[in-house]
């Protein structure tokens, strides 16, 4: 039973106009000084670059930082698969004030409809030149330096471990493993994971690193053992037609008193859960259930449409999600071209108490004339303010919900989340 | 590849086409590949993923598929897929060793050559005994191991060859030519020379390898001869060659390639020719010798991509990037043995964390109607 009506919740659009060709928001983060960052991404169009935003409070509006192919001197008319994206790999580091962000690949070379990691492996004029690490100072608004931090490949998603100095990512399209030293500037590869990526990657108490892998096991990295281990058992997955494949960790928002994470899979009808990682041999994980409809199961239905992400706490110590809804019948045969025109999908943003892991939709994200089914990522302000990332029609862009003054509070985002 | 003008118009058939062509033909484009996991689905783990980078392959005369993994620890494995097995049989570990880089297969009995920390050593047991029904009800054993010591104070392997008559493999280490017993795992040494790369046999049974001087060495088993130098290599880059043969079973050429991907022939006479065509790629990986003398192999490292050879036509095709979709949804990148099954399906051996059996299935190739008898 909610206790505010969803006016409470003020949405804002904040649209990508300066980046025309942006169709997806990938990472979304607060950054070191609690400010919004996010990624105005262009995967689909031949050519292009992802640009770094900020949602400025001043002014009310974004600012465009920099497109990052001119950072990294890899320009995006190059002929090779593009610097287009970031993909959950905003991370922060508190001791300095850097942002560090890893680049994706999977946009086209300027001269072609598309690209393929796999078919221009061994192509040197095509293939992507790799993910670039950058270090974004975000008291100077400096980028201090920039690294290939994983040749050839994308980062699907990064993690930071800042009392060890160590960013940890997973790699696309082989699904490696890697560790990138900060002091040193040198990478490492620890081993393959499998052909799905997780999208998210998170650290426990005991410095170690987990994610997923293609069966929706838990995939665990032990520094103390330097090797990956997999748990013994599947993540929540609905038995009725799902195996645990592709069950892979979508998003993790971490529990303001660091002691447990939540998580959604991706996959359709994700489930949300909540785990324990310091608890016992493997930690310990509870179904807290599907957060998506019922739907005629005969019929495969994909993330874009059935979906589940912008995992966030609040100021108010709950847990804030976006899951899609939609109206029956929506198919996703063109996914790029859902959300145009006609509006038959939703996002809604769900409140739960992590207490008594009650759950109550509060309102919904919604984008003038679009569809706004799909979030990726969220994030708090230091004014416990909620922002939203959205992939869609482009541009696209992201939600700001200014959140009654009852369920914020000032510094909001900390203690910080160390990973995209 | 060929690209198109600015601005891309979507609606451009053209265009569509080329898209399609990027995305879905980077992958096998013709035949089907099957990646197995390595246990019995839904009865067994597979093996853990570090422990299960697939590096020797050997197959029995019904097709049982053998062999050893390398990482963190060894695992000796059976694969079962004909009838209605479907299965990996996970033999057991081979307690400190991290690399197995030959197995054998003999009619009775099944080696494997290992390297660890302690020095080589050379495993053996009875072949395994095919169990009832995978379908049904089932039952296995694991049973011990038999360890070779290897002379010279565990001398590092670098590669084993089956014999024809299947009863002994010879292996060389970094300074010997070994003779092994497959059944019951006696060594001896019969030659010294530096080990480089892999063995094949030829068609009269004779043992291969490469020698110093771009030239091969061949060893006859009947008269214990070893002749240095025996067959010169064909003008070539063989400072980098990667040194492997197409497996194969039977008589017929054997195959190999130099460091610039080129492949070359050896005939029945100890007589090379080609280069005959030249990989997609460099360097060249696990190549097999199918039924109907097409080569399939892998080249090009990290994510390699298959190519066929058709010595009927006379060159080579690149068949694309490894995956599966059957059985396990997967791609494949790197690979560290092949062999030929019983139906001339070919077995590769993934050299990956979490490594799979893969089955490729050939294409076949269509025959030119004959007109029916009167």
């Amino acid at each position: 039973m909610t206790d505010k009506p969803s006016s409470a919740y003020p949405v804002s659009w904040y649209q990508f106009t300066e980046h025309p060709e942006s169709d997806s928001c990938w990472s979304l983060s607060v950054g070191p000084d609690g400010r919004i960052y996010a990624a105005a991404c262009a995967e689909g169009s031949p050519g292009k670059s992802v640009k770094l935003v900020r949602y400025n409070e001043k002014t009310d509006a974004l600012d465009y930082l920099f497109s990052l192919d001119q950072m990294v001197d890899d320009p995006a008319d190059s002929g090779r698969a593009t610097q287009c994206k970031i993909h959950y790999s905003f991370v922060p580091s508190m001791h300095d004030g850097v942002l560090y962000m890893a680049t994706h690949l999977s946009g086209p070379p300027i001269d072609l409809p598309a690209y393929s990691p796999w078919g221009m492996w061994h192509d040197k004029e095509r293939c992507f030149r790799g993910s670039a690490l950058l270090a974004f100072d975000t008291r100077t608004d400096q980028v201090l330096w920039w690294d290939t931090m994983i040749p050839k490949e994308g980062c699907r998603c990064l993690l930071h471990d800042e009392e060890r100095g160590l960013l940890y990512s997973l790699s696309y399209p082989r699904d490696h493993f890697f560790i990138y030293d900060i002091a040193k500037r040198k990478f490492r590869d620890v081993g393959r994971i499998g052909s799905v990526n997780a999208q998210a990657l998170f650290l426990d108490r005991r410095h170690r690193v987990l994610t997923s892998n293609d069966d929706g096991r838990i995939v665990r990295y032990d520094p103390d053992k330097d090797r990956l281990e997999t748990s013994p058992y599947i993540l929540p997955h609905d038995p009725t037609y799902q195996t645990g494949w592709h069950s892979v960790l979508y998003d993790v928002a971490p529990s303001p008193d660091g002691e447990c994470v939540y998580a959604s899979t991706w996959i359709a009808n994700p489930r949300l859960m909540r785990i324990w990682p310091n608890e016992g041999e493997w930690g310990r994980v509870e179904d807290l259930g599907p957060t998506t409809q019922a739907r005629d199961l005969t019929l495969p239905l994909s993330t874009f449409v059935d979906h589940c992400g912008g995992l966030v706490f609040g100021g108010d110590g709950y847990l804030y999600y976006c899951a899609s809804r939609w109206k029956e019948g929506q198919t996703d045969e063109s996914p790029r071209d859902l959300g145009k025109g006609s509006i038959n999908m939703w996002g809604i943003v769900h409140r739960l108490n992590p207490a008594t892991l009650e759950r109550e939709e509060v309102f919904e994200l919604k984008r003038p004339g679009q569809a706004a089914q799909y979030v990726s990522r969220a994030a708090i302000d230091h004014n416990g303010d909620l922002f939203f990332a959205h992939v869609g029609p482009r541009p696209v862009g992201i939600f700001r919900v200014a959140m009654p003054a009852d369920r914020k509070k000032p510094n909001a985002h900390l203690p910080i989340r160390m990973w995209g | 590849m060929k690209s198109v003008k600015k601005p891309l118009d979507w609606h451009d058939p053209e265009v569509r086409a080329l898209h399609d062509k990027i995305v879905h033909g980077s992958f096998i484009n013709e035949g089907m590949m099957v990646a197995f996991p390595m246990c019995f689905p839904g009865v067994t783990v597979p093996i853990i993923a570090d422990e299960s980078r697939i590096t020797a392959l050997d197959a029995t005369r019904e097709g049982v598929i053998y062999g050893g993994t390398s990482g963190k620890r060894v695992h000796l494995f059976v694969g079962m897929f004909r009838a209605d097995m479907g299965a990996v049989h996970d033999m057991g570990v081979v307690d400190g060793a991290e690399q197995c880089v030959a197995a054998s297969c003999g009619p009775a009995g099944f080696a494997a050559f290992v390297n660890g920390p302690g020095g080589a050593r050379i495993v053996s047991r009875e072949l395994q005994r095919m169990p009832f029904s995978l379908i049904q009800e089932w039952g296995f054993t694991r049973k011990p191991f038999r360890y070779s010591a290897v002379p010279a104070g565990g001398e590092r392997i670098v590669h084993a060859v089956t014999d024809p008559s299947g009863r002994r493999a010879f292996a060389t280490t970094l300074k010997h030519l070994l003779a092994v017993e497959i059944e019951t795992g006696a060594v001896e040494v019969v030659g010294e020379l530096r080990g480089m790369g892999r063995l094949a046999v030829d068609a009269r049974g004779a043992v291969l390898g490469f020698d110093e001087g771009d030239t091969l060495w061949r060893f006859d088993p009947a008269a214990k001869k070893l002749d240095r130098r025996a067959i010169a290599l064909p003008d070539g880059d063989w400072a980098h060659a990667p040194k492997v043969w197409a497996r194969r079973r039977g008589p017929g050429l054997l195959y190999t390639a130099d460091g610039k991907g080129d492949i070359f022939a050896l005939d029945e006479e100890g007589r090379f020719s080609g280069p005959l065509c030249r990989a997609t790629l460099t360097p060249v990986g696990p190549m097999a010798v199918t039924h109907d003398g097409r080569v399939f192999g892998f080249c090009g490292d990290e994510i390699s991509r298959m190519f066929c050879y058709d010595p009927d036509a006379g060159k080579v095709t690149d068949i694309g990037a490894a995956v599966s979709v059957i059985q396990r949804r997967r791609y494949g990148y790197v690979f560290g043995d092949a062999v030929v099954g019983r139906d001339g399906e070919i077995v590769f051996g993934e050299d990956d964390d979490s490594g799979h059996l893969w089955l490729y299935f050939p294409r076949i190739v269509e025959k030119t109607a004959k007109p029916a008898r009167p």
